[in-house]
């Protein structure tokens, strides 16, 4: 009965870090090109999920909304770029740490103005009806959250891999001056990245509505681990997130079941602190040197 | 021209006045947004409701005139900072009758002071946790101009317990939430459950926070530890994250807690695994007697829904009108002190939709709070949740009201 438990909890946990990890992936997508990084990422998640929600309410059948809500995701991520990013990037100033966390609570307000302050529920087509595999009770939605982000990675590094343009966004990350000098224009790749990563932040509000329900809040604590997760892992490390985000979802539940529910969110905290002290580059994270 | 200005204006003020002069204030306060806006929305509604047909049948006779009900509505948004800015401001208010209305037991101690203080009558509905009462009672102040309208937490835990006992549990899981509301419905329980002769051994005690999503961990100690009923207590979005938790354990057992399980942000957030859900309730929406058809059937038709979101507030906030009105018309006045006399010892019964209610308040005890409160035991029923709607729990509940309703 123990070790049922106690791999009920993981897997339970598990699969939430899964949702952890897309969001940090969504994180590391804008760092590696650019240095920065969207912080009002969590807005993305909320607003996209909201805008599949109202598509959905307008009669759009499942299948259809959600590239519909990717398409916004994209949307969103340029926007930030465009408004937030690009400006600050160009003077060398890190203005966008403040635009970006600006035009996060910009689309808060607009979300309560527009939707309300109501969690509202997010109908699927896919079963939430228990499923048991060697006793641990998994339901077709929480599977489905693991395939729908192992495919949007697995997607994503392909297509940074294999095609010409996802060369290039590697190039940028690697390098950006010596990336420029062969004719890659870094402003374009940027852009990519942040549009990537608003992708990323709604199809991570498309998989996590049905179980958190929607609401203007719904990111505010699941962004705040994400970025525990990404800074765990390292800011460059795709598979990195994956493996921290398992863990740190496993962790967190069964701190909640050995500890009290009360102390949950203690496990992603130390583990933040303990890796900013020990490895400041991330367990996953290459140490660069940076030539002066 | 800065004379006729300022005289302008005083005539303006003058020309209000006057057409205030026929009128009876009332203020409505609550969550209308946010996550205790069924409560507080239906409350409203049904509040509104009430005044709307008193108003059309011509008002309340008051000293030879026929005088209609003015209604002056703030939201407080269930935030303790807006409910005592909102309390301050119809405080100073020298011509208000009363006020109606309060979902959230923070709101109400922040808030409710302004008005002791003022002596403007309020007639606390849908909700509040006991503080808001036991406040008054502990300071012992000799006068109160506040009352409950609302069956309190004391009375919900008696039943909750009650419920877990008579379907022959002995080990029971209690659920709360990390707020006042859920640590003090956890102690009440507590306390029942002894006062009821320990017959239900308590295997598990476990903590939520609000905007909790996954409940697996405190689940599961329940399920291992052979809960055979989950008693809880919390609101809307976490108590819906506890039955979609259950139903993935595949725990078939009862879930049983305070009135908050029959708000519609949990039975549309848990869907189909709400279904069994109990809970106390002071109203049910079916149409058993001819005063709760008329009362469902104008409050769909007037607000064009098909269910009322917390049938349990609309019901209250529409009982507590006519309690409100009786009062006015036996004190023959809109002085808030005299109607809050009047209510303290109202002559004749009132025709609710929830009861009939006769002599709902008393001259106040600060010995006993209950004498400021409606609500006793035999106005409450079990409901349950049913494919989206709360239906009664118990039929004999249902045969009770029936029959008490053609006496």
């Amino acid at each position: 009965m123990e070790s049922l438990i106690i791999s009920q909890m993981a897997v339970s946990g598990a699969l939430m870090g899964l949702v952890y990890a897309l969001i940090a992936y969504g994180f590391q997508l804008t760092f590696s090109t650019s240095k920065s990084i969207n912080f009002g990422q969590g807005e993305l998640v909320m607003l996209s999920a909201f805008f599949s929600l109202t598509l959905l309410d307008w009669g759009v059948p499942y299948w259809l909304m959600v590239p519909g809500g990717l398409l916004f995701g994209v949307f969103l991520g340029l926007a930030v770029e465009r408004a937030g990013v690009r400006l600050a990037l160009e003077q060398k100033s890190e203005g966008w740490i403040l635009l970006t966390i600006i035009i996060g609570l910009l689309g808060f307000s607009a979300a309560e103005n527009i939707w309300g302050r109501d969690d509202r529920p997010f109908p699927t087509p896919i079963s939430a009806d228990a499923l048991q595999f060697f006793g641990v009770n998994v339901t077709p939605l929480e599977i489905s959250v693991a395939i729908g982000v192992f495919a949007l990675m697995g997607l994503i590094e392909l297509f940074k891999r294999k095609t010409l343009l996802g060369k290039a966004f590697e190039a940028v990350s690697a390098d950006r001056d010596a990336a420029e000098l062969m004719g890659i224009s870094a402003t374009r790749t940027v852009m990519l990245s942040y549009g990537l990563s608003g992708l990323v932040a709604a199809m991570a509000g498309i998989l996590v509505s049905p179980i958190t329900t929607v609401g203007p809040t719904m990111a505010s604590a699941l962004i705040l681990k994400a970025f525990s997760v990404a800074v765990v892992a390292g800011l460059d490390s795709g598979f990195g997130v994956v493996v921290i985000g398992i863990f740190l979802g496993a962790l967190e539940s069964l701190t909640s079941f050995y500890l009290g529910s009360g102390w949950r969110e203690a496990p992603g905290l130390i583990l933040l602190i303990l890796a900013l002290a020990v490895r400041p580059n991330g367990v996953f994270g290459k140490a660069t040197i940076r030539k002066v | 021209m800065k004379k006729t200005l300022i005289g302008l204006l005083f005539l303006g003020m003058l020309a209000t006045s006057v057409s205030a002069a026929d009128t009876i204030k009332i203020a409505i306060t609550g969550p209308f947004t946010g996550g205790s806006a069924p409560m507080g929305a239906s409350m409203r509604d049904g509040a509104k409701l009430a005044i709307a047909e008193i108003n059309a049948a011509g008002g309340i006779s008051v000293a030879d005139k026929k005088m209609q009900f003015e209604v002056i509505e703030r939201d407080d948004e269930a935030k303790n900072d807006r409910g005592a800015l909102i309390a301050q401001e119809l405080a100073s208010m020298n011509d208000l009758s009363g006020v109606i209305g309060s979902v959230n037991t923070g709101v109400v101690l922040a808030g409710d002071k302004h008005f002791q203080e003022k002596g403007v009558t309020k007639i606390i509905t849908p909700a509040a946790g006991s503080a808001s009462m036991t406040q008054w009672s502990k300071a012992g102040v000799p006068d109160l101009s506040i009352f409950r309208f609302a069956a309190h937490d004391g009375i919900q835990s008696e039943m909750v317990v009650e419920e877990a006992i008579k379907r022959n549990l002995t080990k029971v899981a209690i659920m709360y939430d990390s707020t006042n509301y859920g640590v003090s419905g956890r102690d009440d329980m507590l306390e029942q459950i002894k006062k009821q002769g320990n017959k239900l051994e308590v295997v598990a005690s476990e903590k939520f926070n609000i905007g909790d999503k996954d409940m697996t961990a405190q689940l599961l100690k329940a399920k291992s530890a052979g809960a055979q009923a989950v008693l809880i207590w919390g609101i809307g979005p976490e108590l819906a994250a506890f039955a979609n938790g259950m139903a993935k354990m595949e725990m078939k057992t009862p879930l049983i807690g305070g009135w908050p399980l029959s708000m519609s942000n949990f039975i549309d957030n848990a869907g189909k695994n709400g279904n069994g859900t109990l809970m106390p309730q002071t109203f049910i929406e079916e149409p058993i007697t001819p005063k709760a058809k008329s009362f469902i059937e104008s409050y769909h038709k007037t607000y064009s829904v098909p269910r009322i979101a917390s049938p349990v507030s609309a019901a209250q906030g529409y009982d507590a009108v006519y309690i409100f009105a009786a009062a006015v018309k036996q004190a023959q006045s809109r002085d808030t002190r005299k109607i809050k006399e009047a209510l303290e010892d109202l002559r004749d019964p009132v025709e609710g939709v929830i009861t009939t209610w006769k002599k709902p308040f008393s001259k106040w005890d600060p010995a006993n709070e209950q004498t400021h409160e409606a609500f006793r035991r035999e106005q409450v029923v079990m409901g349950m949740v049913q494919d989206g709607r709360v239906v009664f729990g118990n039929d004999s509940d249902r045969q009770r009201l029936i029959k008490n309703a053609i006496k």
